[in-house]
């Protein structure tokens, strides 16, 4: 994407030029995957002079969220809503390189105007609590214990005068257990001029882009200053997400899959077994066809009619051996290989048909011709918990360097709970080669692999670990990087509901240093985890208070009753209803007894009863 | 049990037991052993014993009394400042200030001799205080001093004129500066002796007039806060009260700052862009200048498109016009920061207002909220200065009537009475916060109430009392102010609500599983201990 907008700059530059000072552009990529998935990158940027913006003139940029920037003094934004795991085995490397990206849930970092760090947490507050409001997330529980100041891995996108520099304050923090959904679409999408009425934001649907098998929407807000000009200050909005066709492609008011109906079944004719009433179905991975319309659930109303005309607003890569069919008064334009744009008209819907490509008799299409073959990423990253039982834990990283020559450096980012007691004494990196003849044997001393640790350690309830490490990996190699943490109990009132499913931790950030082919920084994001802490029965305070209190209650009574009680004969103290009214029933059965068995011998029950009586010793 | 039980009573047990299988075979054709019959009185108790008991019964009640009860209310009560609760009272039942507005006018003579004009000032004086039925709100004259240091406590200046017309006097407010101009008859100056003139009763009836607005919604607000009861001796009358209580219903909270948001919203893709800087600068800023003692402005514009309005209909009926703000969709979420938002919305459309009042109408005002205009789509995507000339000169009288600001005579008047009005209102809500806040403590015993609280409310009565004394001064606003928000920081102190919804049910089921089984061995020890104390007595009088 970003590749195509430096080729596309030299056609479109007059035009752009023109409508620099205050303008607005928005683009659709669309890139067919592997495995019928499709990648759509929706980018929505929009500038205002940084004179307008301080005057409180707001046209493109939108309002609710610049009176929030200003009133928390914020310099630059970057806010990130995701969902899903991006397949990097499958898909290749990241859109835009990972960096319009967010590990799952909510993240947010933001530079900071303020004199001292503590005027800069009192605005970071205020900016997680009104960004909170207008995004209807859960922003605000972003406090203390979840905010960290990373030293090493993010850095300033926008031009900042030194002056502003010195005073910025940079801070990040990360909600993995909020829950992207549709009512955070809908205020991004009131963010935009054209409101997902028209233009390509008319495609965004809650239905599918949280359907997606992944997705990542980012604000993020920025100075910029082009050489010469007038300093702008743009918001950049992009939604990128995965679809699965066969998925999107279900009609909206029958989702649930089923078999399909037995003359639909594509059967596979070479098993022996194949016959009229048997079939193996074939694999259903072969490419579909589809549409814009079928896989966004509705069609693209128009262009935005506050963009440049001459920019095309979608555009797909895939070869040019691809079909493409368009609707009417759609112009094609080949801007690279591997690439197409289209140019819609203003009012009229706009279509694109990506029609099925028989594999097989003439003109047989393969794979390659189905899409882009994806771009191997620099650096593949998987993290997961090692270790059982409630008390310790462990953490496993395995960062692969793909690339068979060049080495990778990256920075490593974690910011894990404070309940998550990290020992950093056991951090450990091993490194293995991936292939070849020497697999699996270790290479190179750990020194080698990590350079620099910055760590910055948890206090119980007030903030969580940073553990920021630099690390560098030789080529075609596997570093596995572990630690071990102990889980710690925490107090009644401080779980959440639903304390059984567990604790999210954010994924890792890897900010990876060494450039990319067009000079461009990349990061990617492992996935959260979910922690289990020992958790307790919640009606425990009850127990715990009947428990004690009948324990106290026994003692205390026993030991009392004993201290003022004066023990007497059982003849000698007053007599006890319980013990008359026995006795009473006695003397009834006895006289029945002797009316009725005259011959018997007299007094024997009354011989029993009061043998008995001479056992118990009367307490009073 | 040893403890308890002598080897005396022990062997006493033995003895016993022969007894009663004695008398149950002795007894053999009485089907019933007479339990009763054979029972006899325990050997009596070693008064050391006796005695013992009862230090043992004493001592546990004196732990629990004197250690447990105290621990127990130590650490379960809940803290609560102390507070003033008969004067704040007293301040929301308005005992505490009777508000009083002594408003100085003064004259300046011109060219009358000193002499005369003392006659003059007093005759006038007269004639007001004869047509003035309202004590709170007192006209008071006074001459201008010849140094003519316009005072910033004088309400009003009367000018004299000697004028053309010989026979009837007139008079005309200046329209920048609060100042009447009053041109007389030259032949109408009183003499010293004269009891009565016509000048002077023309200039009280001026004065009235003037002041007629600010008596009465002075007068509405006092009989409107339930406290000021007493003083509601002349009401104003019904229909002048309706409009009032309108006019007061749709004016905004007091607050030193405002900002306004202007908007312009547009159901399709133009126009994108307004001149509303130089709009407003041209057609609105002279009156926010003006209005700068009393209120700061901020503002914030913005274009917003594809805003479809909450009501479809070409013509809006008047129903209709309360939901033509589309809430859910339009951004006009309120600004942060303590300031209260004025929302100015342009809408471009051809929609028409359809009520039977007016054709021409393009406008109307929503309550403690701002204002809609709606403007005709203009031809270009963007719109020029001129054609929001009306938008904004309507915006800016709407600004004034959520402001608050009377409606009759010259603009310094109309703010000054503002002045007035908003620190009388803002004295009776911060006494009314504060009544509130002392029944609120009396009636709910469980709340605590943090220090922050008497602090607030120590500040608030303060500033209270500082602005009933000043009433009718500027500064009077500024006291009024710190008491109102004083008084409603205290009022919603967030941690008073944590202890408000402990339930007792809860209380209960803390506390009688320890105190059920532990309360009654304690009672009923304590009950049998005075029992056979009272025994002991009876028998001890009995053998006296």
């Amino acid at each position: 994407m970003r590749l195509f907008t430096s080729v596309l700059t030299p056609l479109f530059c007059l035009v752009a030029s023109a409508a620099a000072a205050s303008d607005y552009h928005e683009q659709l990529v669309l890139k067919p995957l592997p495995q019928n998935s499709v990648l759509a990158s929706f980018d929505f940027k929009s500038n205002t002079s940084v004179a307008q913006f301080e005057a409180h003139n707001f046209r493109y940029f939108p309002r609710s969220l610049a009176q929030i920037l200003q009133h928390a003094g914020t310099r630059e934004l970057h806010l990130r809503f995701s969902l899903g795991r991006w397949d990097a085995e499958t898909w290749g490397a990241r859109p835009w390189h990972g960096t319009k990206e967010g590990s799952t849930g909510v993240e947010l970092w933001a530079w900071l105007e303020a004199g001292s760090d503590e005027e800069a947490d009192q605005k970071w507050l205020t900016l997680t609590n009104a960004l909170s409001g207008l995004f209807c997330a859960s922003l605000n529980f972003i406090d203390s214990t979840r905010t960290i100041r990373p030293v090493m891995s993010f850095r300033p996108e926008g031009d900042h005068p030194n002056t502003t520099m010195t005073n910025m304050h940079l801070l990040h923090g990360v909600l993995p257990r909020e829950v992207v959904c549709t009512e955070n679409l809908t205020p991004f999408l009131k963010l935009l001029p054209c409101k997902g009425k028209a233009g390509i934001s008319s495609l965004l649907d809650g239905h599918k882009l949280f359907d997606a098998s992944w997705q990542s929407m980012a604000i993020d807000v920025r100075p910029v200053c082009p050489a010469g000009g007038e300093c702008v200050l743009e918001i950049e909005q992009t939604i990128d997400m995965v679809l699965d066709i066969e998925r999107s492609k279900r009609p909206r008011d029958n989702p649930i899959p089923r078999p399909p109906p037995g003359h639909e079944l594509k059967c596979n004719t070479s098993k022996p077994y194949n016959s009229h009433d048997t079939c193996f179905p074939t694999d259903s991975l072969s490419a579909q066809e589809w549409t814009i319309s079928q896989v966004f659930g509705k069609s693209m109303k128009g262009t935005c009619p506050l963009t440049d005309p001459a920019v095309p607003p979608v555009c797909i890569q895939a070869p040019h051996s691809r079909d493409v069919f368009t609707s009417a008064g759609v112009t094609e334009l080949k801007v690279k290989e591997n690439e197409r744009c289209y140019l819609a008209p203003a009012e009229d819907d706009f279509e694109l048909v990506l029609p099925h490509m028989p594999h097989e008799g003439e003109n047989a299409k393969s794979d390659a011709d189905e899409y882009v073959k994806p771009e191997t990423p620099l650096l593949y990253a998987e993290r997961s918990f090692t270790g059982h039982g409630q008390q310790r834990g462990g953490v496993q990283t395995i960062f692969t360097n793909p690339s068979p020559d060049t080495e990778v450096e990256f920075v490593y980012l974690e910011s894990l709970p404070w309940f998550m007691r990290i020992y950093l004494h056991t951090l450990q990196a091993r490194i293995s080669h991936r292939t070849g003849s020497d697999k699996g044997e270790t290479l190179a001393p750990e020194g080698d692999v990590i350079q620099e640790i910055y760590y910055r350690p948890f206090l119980d309830r007030e903030r969580g670990t940073q553990l920021e490490v630099r690390m560098r990996i030789p080529p075609a190699s596997t570093v596995f990087m572990t630690y071990d943490f102990e889980k710690s109990i925490l107090r009644y009132t401080e779980y959440p509901p639903d304390a059984n499913r567990g604790f999210d931790v954010a994924g890792a950030v890897i900010t990876i240093t060494t450039l990319t082919p067009n000079g461009k920084t990349s990061s990617l994001r492992t996935t959260g985890l979910l922690l289990n802490l020992p958790t307790p029965d919640f009606s425990m305070p009850y127990n715990v208070i009947i428990f004690t209190s009948t324990a106290i209650a026994l003692a205390f009574g026993g030991l009392y009753n004993i201290l003022v009680r004066r023990f007497v004969g059982q003849d000698e103290g007053p007599e006890v209803s319980l013990v008359r009214l026995k006795g009473k029933i006695r003397a009834a059965v006895s006289r029945l007894q002797s009316k009725t068995k005259k011959p018997g011998p007299p007094g024997m029950a009354a011989e029993v009863a009061g043998g008995k009586e001479k056992e118990a010793a009367k307490i009073e | 049990m040893s403890t308890a039980v002598d080897t005396g009573g022990a062997s006493d047990l033995t003895l016993r037991k022969e007894a009663v299988t004695a008398s149950a075979d002795n007894a053999p054709t009485a089907p019933e052993p007479a339990v009763g019959a054979t029972r006899k009185e325990p050997p009596p108790e070693k008064p050391s014993d006796t005695r013992r008991r009862s230090w043992v019964v004493a001592s546990f009640w004196i732990i629990v009394l004197f250690l447990g009860l105290p621990i127990w209310w130590h650490t379960t009560s809940i803290y609560r400042a102390n507070l003033p609760l008969d004067r704040m009272l007293e301040w929301s039942d308005g005992k505490a200030c009777r508000p009083v507005f002594p408003l100085r006018i003064s004259l300046d003579p011109g060219s009358l001799q000193d002499q005369e004009a003392e006659n003059l000032l007093r005759l006038t004086q007269h004639a007001l205080d004869d047509l003035n039925d309202f004590p709170a709100h007192h006209l008071r004259l006074q001459l201008a001093q010849k140094e003519a240091k316009q005072g910033s406590d004088v309400a009003l200046t009367i000018r004299l004129t000697p004028g053309e017309s010989v026979h009837t006097a007139t008079s005309s407010l200046h329209p920048h500066l609060p100042i009447l101009d009053v041109s007389y008859p030259p032949n109408s100056i009183p003499t010293p002796m004269s009891s009565s003139s016509g000048l002077a009763t023309y200039i009280a009836a001026q004065l009235r007039s003037n002041f007629a607005e600010e008596q009465n919604i002075i007068n509405y607000l006092l009989e409107s806060s339930t406290a000021h009861q007493e003083q509601r001796s002349k009401s104003v009358s019904q229909d002048v009260a309706q409009t009032l209580s309108k006019r007061v219903t749709r004016s905004l909270k007091y607050a030193r700052t405002y900002h306004l948001t202007f908007s312009l919203f547009t159901n399709g893709p133009s126009p994108s862009s307004w001149d509303i800087e130089s709009a407003i600068d041209q057609y609105m800023r002279p009156v926010l200048d003006m209005l700068a003692p009393i209120h700061n402005f901020t503002l914030d514009t913005q274009v917003q498109l594809y805003a479809a309005p909450g009501v479809q209909s070409q013509v809006l009926s008047k129903e209709d016009l309360s939901a033509f703000i589309n809430a859910a969709e339009w951004p006009l979420s309120p600004s942060i920061g303590g300031a209260p938002t004025v929302n100015f919305v342009v809408y471009i459309g051809n929609q028409t207002i359809g009520t039977e009042a007016a054709e021409t109408s393009q406008s109307w005002l929503i309550p403690q909220w701002g204002s809609v205009y709606l403007l005709a789509p203009p031809s270009s995507v963007h719109v020029a200065s001129d054609t929001l000339k009306q938008p904004i000169l309507t915006f800016t009288s709407h600004l004034l009537s959520l402001l608050g600001t009377p409606q009759s005579g010259s603009l310094p008047l109309r703010l000054s009475t503002l002045t007035r009005v908003r620190s009388a209102d803002l004295l009776l809500r911060a006494s009314s916060s504060l009544g509130s806040l002392a029944r609120l403590s009396l009636a709910l015993k469980s709340i605590s109430i943090p220090s922050s609280v008497a602090d607030g409310v120590a500040k608030s009565m303060h500033h209270l009392e500082l602005a009933c004394a000043s009433l009718g001064n500027p500064e009077s606003l500024e006291h009024a102010q710190i008491a109102e928000a004083e008084a409603e920081r205290a009022f919603f102190e967030k941690s008073m609500v944590g202890q408000l919804y402990f339930p007792d049910e809860h209380k209960i089921a803390v506390y009688l599983p320890l105190l059920g089984p532990v309360g009654v061995p304690l009672v009923m020890g304590l009950l049998n201990e005075l029992k056979a104390w009272r025994n002991r007595r009876r028998q001890k009088a009995k053998a006296a």
